[in-house]
């Protein structure tokens, strides 16, 4: 919230910083019901475990875009949604009720395109025993501090 | 093998068009679920005081627009021949353009861009873009489905 009220800018970023990490409570099935509902996305493998054993799943999993969520709560607290250009995520593992879902990124370029200060980084999502859920980057469009002339 | 030959015929095609309205709960339902307490997705206020018309969606919404305005899961997968005990959702990407306000009325173009055949399983590729009213570009996906084989 606090995060929102400053301004943000290009200069605040460094290459190869890492920001700050965003811990969730431990998913459990009232909140896959909850997305279920909200998202729209009613495949039962998401809240009957008989569906998740039969996919092999070995009972409910998570649905990936709630991870995404997780995702996206975390880069726009690094960066100002109205900076937000890019979020692109691959899924690599199954969430299950339980597990706690950190959100830790990195910059990984930095450059001045037209005038704005363009900050990409990456984006990853494990649980407390360090299984990756998903992978992906950021982009941002950064005012600059200092407009070039 | 000969389901993907069908299949391929609906590369390039338009899957579906669709209009979603935004409404000021289902913004609420998503960022709950997600648990993302932003307050720029519940407080016109706060939204208004940062420059917004008023609250905005968070930079997951495009799914609810896609499964509450567009096809669920099972109309995809009839659509696209796919078995749904086979599916997952392999990657998904965003880009942002404008802000998603709650009155907004989205008009969405999906697109099937590409089928993979990856071995032991097929991607899908589905691009697809979100106008508002004023037919500025908001918002673009690009969702890649898995179908194991």
């Amino acid at each position: 919230m606090k995060q929102m009220e400053t301004p943000v800018f290009y200069e605040d970023f460094e290459l190869n910083q890492s920001l700050p990490p965003l811990t969730k409570p431990p998913v459990d099935r009232v909140q896959l019901v909850r997305y279920a509902g909200a998202s729209g996305d009613f495949n039962p493998l998401h809240y009957v475990d008989e569906v998740g054993q039969k996919a092999g799943t070995g009972g409910v999993i998570a649905h990936g875009m709630l991870i995404m969520g997780f995702a996206g709560q975390a880069v726009t607290r690094w960066v100002p949604n109205r900076y937000l250009r890019r979020l692109a995520v691959r899924f690599t593992g199954m969430t299950r009720p339980g597990d706690k879902i950190t959100v830790t990124g990195r910059v990984v370029e930095k450059r001045i395109e037209n005038g704005c200060g363009l900050v990409v980084g990456e984006v990853i999502a494990t649980d407390e025993k360090g299984e990756v859920k998903l992978k992906g980057s950021f982009e941002a469009a950064l005012p600059l501090k200092s407009t070039p002339l | 093998m000969k389901k993907v030959s069908s299949r391929e015929n609906l590369v390039g095609r338009e899957l579906c068009r669709f209009t979603y309205l935004v409404e000021r709960g289902k913004i609420r339902e998503l960022v709950l679920a997600i648990g993302d307490d932003n307050p720029l997705y519940t407080d016109p206020e706060y939204a208004r005081a940062r420059g917004y018309r008023d609250i905005i969606a968070p930079p997951t919404f495009g799914t609810c627009i896609d499964l509450w305005g567009g096809m669920d899961f099972t109309t995809l997968c009839s659509k696209l021949q796919l078995n749904p005990v086979k599916v997952l959702h392999g990657e998904q990407e965003y880009r942002y353009f404008k802000e998603i306000c709650p009155g907004d009325r989205i008009e969405a173009v999906c697109r099937l861009s590409r089928i993979i055949d990856k071995g032991k399983m097929y991607l899908f590729i589905l691009e697809t873009e979100y106008f508002n009213q004023e037919g500025e570009l908001v918002l673009s996906s690009r969702h890649t489905i898995i179908e194991r084989k």
